[in-house]
This record gives structure tokens, C-alpha cells and sequence, in this order.
């Protein structure tokens, strides 16, 4: 079975290549422009895992991802940062609000692919 | 030497020159006072002796006036000596009181009474007085007055140097912490403000040095606005390149038939981000002809409504793709005196702006409005959007390089940008000698204006 993976990006460049390189490995990709409309597709059918950038506009990552935190239907969904910043105090600010892992932009389809995997499988491990 | 240093050592020299005059002066008046007090003593004494003289000899009196004399001589210690000379009708009879002396202070004075009542009778006294001993005295109390000026006179310059001390040291305090600042910044430390309130010069110095201060700090945040600002626009597109290079070269490789659409596709996405990307360093070399002063702009007669055509067609599609409209309500007109390229970027940048922060179903126009400023016909361009407008606070530092609305992540879908655009229409605008207005507030949209002269 298929991995389904939500991909919410604002920048239009990114989705395209996020989708193309999970797809290319076999995974269900839906994607989604802001945080407001990813949480709406998350609870209407729930993925396995999710990738959201930091900065977007209307809600961003941060928000989102506290607000799927907070929804009990959604809150064990390994959640995937992508992020242009870099710096320690931010990916440890970005942990406590519940972030599983980070990608930072612009990243290299092996990198990507491999994290996304290592996410999923530690939740499945969770899981059982 | 230091400051403060100078400054005591100065008002010490200054103080000890002003006392010496003065102890001088002082001097000069008590030694005459003494010479004058020593005069009237001595001229006491000479009457003393005159009036006894005139006594004794009206009532005939000799004993009388040795007597006296003798007194005298026991009361006055400087009397040293007399001598009495009687004459009555033609005898004179002498008497001494006293040793004659030798010594070069006695004075020899001599005193002639006669009875006019009984000629040839006179009386004629001559005494020796030792000015020295009538001056005592008064030279005592002169060395006493001037040992109470030194005492005064020394109690005032360590007074006036404790003065000088203090007042140095509070005047060149703000110095002290000029330069401690100064140091501060040298370091790095930037936007370090000094606390001092003062109307004289070291309030104006460090009214500059604090202004100085607060300019470094805005010079060092562009700086870092600038280096964050093209780390990210130049990476950003660089990094969708890279990826879709790659993508392209695997789906090369697989030689499927359906990868060869998805190429073509990221194709066209690379084509895009190079605009991007050469959008951004042309912006940059712009900056750089600005802030080297030589944005130069050659006026012509150009007529507006073509150019605001062109650029309405330029955003067309992209307008079309937001689901915003773009109207060029520009009829024709007279010609205005403008750099058509410069106009033609002035409108693209600013209706680029208004495509940014306007949601869909909004609405951009380019409106135009003639009007007199004395002598001279203007033309007022007007870009206006129905978007989300901005703040006050937001306004003032539109115009600035590298700097945006600050609620960023509020804004709408595709909100990106540089800060450089704004700053360049400026720069335009102000070379064409024209006005730059903005009219805006949160949730009425924003109405960008320019004056452009009309061409005689």
C-alpha cells in the first residue's frame, strides 16, 4: 500500500518538485497552497504523514502545526517541516510545537525521500 | 596631559597670578598707610611739644616744660631726646634731656615759640625722634593684615582649586562618555545612546553622536536586511532550478514518454525562476547606480497612455491567473517630459506591488490627473489597488531599501519580494523631479501617485 502524503506549500515551484520526487517513489501526494485549506483536507481524509513549509501566508507552518496538534483525530500524524531557517534555537522552538523532523530548502531528492520515509516508519513503530 | 589636568593646572595658574596682583597691591596701600600713620604720629608729638613750649613760656615757666618734656619722653619711647633753649632778654639759658643719639632713623626736629606779648622772650625746642620706634607699631599691625591675606589668600586658591577639580571633571564627563561610547561602537555594539540633556555644546555633540549612532544602527539593519534578503532571492529560485534540473536529467534517463511533458513543463517553471532571478539583479544593479548617484534619467516628450498600455498588457496573464483585473483608465493627453524605459519600470513595479497585495477579485488601475503647480502643468499618475492597504508605521519606510511590511506572514498567497522596487520608483521619480505619494490604510487599498511635468 501506497504511503499518502499532504504537501502544503505556498510557493507553486515547490509542491511541483515535493510531488514529483514522493510520487516517483510510489506515494500518494495531495497538495495543498496555505495551512488553512492543508487542515481542511487533513480532517476531511487523513494522510500518513505531512510536509509543511514554515513560511506561508493566512496560517503558517507554526500554526498549523498547532492547530493539528490540538485536533485528537490528527495529532499523532508525523508532521515534516520544510524551512529556509537554519538556526538551533528555531528547529528547537519548531520541536516543541510538535514538529517530527526538518528539511531545509533547497534539499536534494535522496534527502528528502529518505527523511520522509525514516518519519513514517518511526510512527508505524509508534504505532505498534 | 589630560583635559581635566589642563584645565586645573590653568585655573590654579590663573588664580595664583590673580592673588599675587592683589597681595601686591594690598602691600603697596598698607606699607603707605604705615608711612602715613608714622608721619602724623611724629607731627602729634611736635605739636604735644609746641603747645607745652607756648604754655610754659607764657607763664614763665621753665620747670614746668622739663618737666613735661621729661613725661614726654617717658610716654613716647621714640622721643629720644631735647633740647631746651630759653632766651630772655638776650640770655639763653640750655637744657639736654636725653642722650643725642647717633643712630640714622632719628629724626632732629625743632619746635621756635615766642610770646608776642613779650618780645625777646622765645623758646625754642629741639628733639630727636627714632621713626623706627614710632613705626613699630604700625608695621606690626601691616605683617599681621598680611599674614591674614596669605591665610585668606591660601584658603581661596585650594577652594578655587577643588572648584576647577570639580568642574572639570564635570565637564568633561560627557567627554568620557563620548568616548567610552564611541569605543562601544567600535566594537560593534551599534545603536548605543548616550543620556545627556544639556543646551550647550556637549548636548549639540552628543545630540549629533547619538543621532550618528541611531544611523549606523538603521545602516547596519539594512545591511543585514540586504544580506538576509538576497541570501533568500538568490537561493530560493536557484534551489527550484536545481531541483528541477534534477528531475529533468532523471526522467531524461528513464526515457519514458510521460516524463517528456513533465520536462517540458519544468522547463518552462526554470524559465521562470531565471526571470526571477535576472528580475532581482537588475533591480540590484539599480540600487547600485542610486546609491552610486549616477540613476540617470534622459527626459523626451513621451505621451503616457502608451506606455501605461503596455505595461496593462505586460501583467495581463498574470492578472488574468490571480483573478485580479488591471484597467488603464489613461486617455489621451499632453505629452509629459520623461524617460519612457524609467516611466515604463515606475508602472511595472508598482502595479507588480498592487498584484502582490491584492487578494482575488480585486481590482488595479493606472488613473491619470492633470493639474498646475504655479507656472508649470503636472500630470499625476495614480496606481491604486483594492488590496489590503498597509499601516501608518508601514508607509514611512515604503520607500526604504530592503524593508516590507513587517505582517508578512498576514499577507496574501505569492507575497514576496526584495523591498528594492519601491526604492528604485522613488529614486526614478525623483530624478524626473516629480512628487511621490502614498494614500493607504488597512482595508482601503493603497493609491500610489507621481507627478510627471507636462512638455511645453
Amino acid at each position: 500500500m501506497s504511503t499518502k502524503v499532504l504537501v502544503i506549500d505556498d510557493e507553486e515551484d515547490y509542491r511541483i518538485i515535493i510531488a514529483d520526487v514522493l510520487r516517483g517513489a510510489g506515494m500518494e501526494v495531495r497538495l495543498a497552497c496555505d495551512g488553512e485549506e492543508g487542515l481542511r483536507m487533513l480532517k476531511e481524509n487523513p494522510s500518513e504523514v505531512v510536509l509543511v513549509d514554515w513560511m506561508m501566508p493566512k496560517m503558517d507552518g507554526e500554526k498549523f502545526c498547532r492547530a493539528m496538534r490540538a485536533d485528537a483525530a490528527l495529532k499523532d500524524i508525523p508532521v515534516l517541516m520544510l524551512t529556509v531557517r537554519q538556526t538551533a534555537d528555531e528547529e528547537l522552538e519548531a520541536l516543541h510545537f510538535g514538529v517530527d523532523d526538518f528539511v531545509v530548502k533547497p534539499f536534494r531528492a535522496a534527502e528528502l525521500l529518505a527523511r520522509v520515509r525514516a518519519v513514517v516508519r518511526r510512527a508505524q513503530t509508534r504505532a505498534a | 596631559m589630560r583635559i581635566r589636568t589642563r584645565l586645573v593646572l590653568l585655573t590654579g595658574a590663573l588664580q595664583v597670578f590673580s592673588l599675587v596682583l592683589f597681595g601686591g597691591g594690598v602691600m603697596v596701600v598698607l606699607k603707605s598707610a604705615e608711612n602715613q600713620k608714622t608721619v602724623a604720629a611724629e607731627e602729634l608729638l611736635r605739636h604735644t611739644i609746641a603747645r607745652t613750649a607756648l604754655d610754659a613760656l607764657i607763664q614763665r615757666d621753665q620747670v614746668q616744660l622739663l618737666s613735661y618734656l621729661n613725661f614726654l619722653k617717658g610716654q613716647y619711647p621714640a622721643l629720644i631726646y631735647a633740647r631746651v633753649s630759653w632766651s630772655r632778654e638776650g640770655k639763653t639759658i640750655r637744657h639736654e634731656i636725653g642722650a643725642t643719639g647717633t643712630s640714622a632713623a632719628i629724626n632732629e626736629r625743632q619746635v621756635v615759640v615766642s610770646d608776642p606779648s613779650q618780645p625777646g622772650q622765645a623758646v625754642e625746642v629741639v628733639f630727636g625722634v627714632d621713626r623706627d620706634i614710632l613705626r613699630a607699631p604700625f608695621a606690626e599691625s601691616r605683617i599681621r593684615s598680611l599674614n591674614i591675606l596669605a591665610i585668606v589668600a591660601t584658603g581661596t586658591l585650594l577652594f578655587g582649586l577643588l572648584v576647577a577639580i570639580f568642574v572639570s571633571r564635570a565637564m568633561t564627563a560627557p567627554l568620557f562618555a563620548l568616548g567610552r561610547l564611541a569605543q562601544e561602537i567600535g566594537t560593534g555594539k551599534l545603536g548605543k545612546r548616550l543620556e545627556w540633556q544639556s543646551d550647550d555644546e556637549f548636548g549639540a555633540l552628543v545630540r549629533a553622536f547619538n543621532a550618528m549612532s541611531a544611523r549606523l544602527e538603521e545602516l547596519d539593519t539594512i545591511k543585514r536586511n540586504f544580506v538576509s534578503s538576497v541570501t533568500h532571492e538568490l537561493r530560493s529560485p536557484l534551489g527550484a532550478i536545481e531541483s528541477f534540473l534534477s528531475l529533468i536529467r532523471e526522467k531524461v534517463a528513464a526515457g519514458a514518454p510521460e516524463g517528456f511533458k513533465q520536462s517540458s513543463d519544468y522547463l518552462e517553471r526554470i524559465a521562470i525562476n531565471v526571470r526571477r532571478l535576472s528580475g532581482f539583479i537588475n533591480d540590484l544593479l539599480d540600487v547600485a547606480k542610486i546609491e552610486k548617484g549616477k540613476m540617470e534619467c534622459v527626459l523626451h516628450p513621451i505621451a503616457l497612455p502608451a506606455v501605461a498600455q503596455e505595461v496593462c498588457q505586460f501583467f495581463e496573464a498574470k492578472a488574468f491567473q490571480l483573478g485580479v483585473t488591471i484597467e488603464n483608465r489613461l486617455s489621451a493627453g499632453p505629452l509629459v517630459m520623461a524617460d519612457a524605459d524609467r516611466v515604463r519600470q515606475v508602472l511595472v513595479n508598482l502595479v507588480a506591488n498592487g498584484l502582490k497585495f491584492t487578494a482575488k477579485g480585486g481590482q488595479i488601475w493606472i488613473a491619470a490627473e492633470q493639474f498646475r503647480d504655479g507656472a508649470a502643468r503636472w500630470i499625476e499618475v495614480t496606481v491604486g489597488d483594492t488590496g489590503r492597504g498597509m499601516e501608518e508605521s508601514d508607509r514611512v519606510r515604503l520607500f526604504q531599501p530592503f524593508t516590507q511590511g513587517r505582517n508578512v506572514e498576514e499577507g496574501v498567497a505569492g507575497h514576496k519580494g526584495t523591498g528594492l522596487g519601491l526604492y528604485i520608483v522613488k529614486s526614478i521619480i525623483d530624478q524626473h523631479g516629480g512628487k511621490l505619494e502614498v494614500k493607504s490604510a488597512i482595508g482601503q487599498g493603497t493609491q500610489i501617485s507621481f507627478s510627471l511635468r507636462v512638455a511645453a
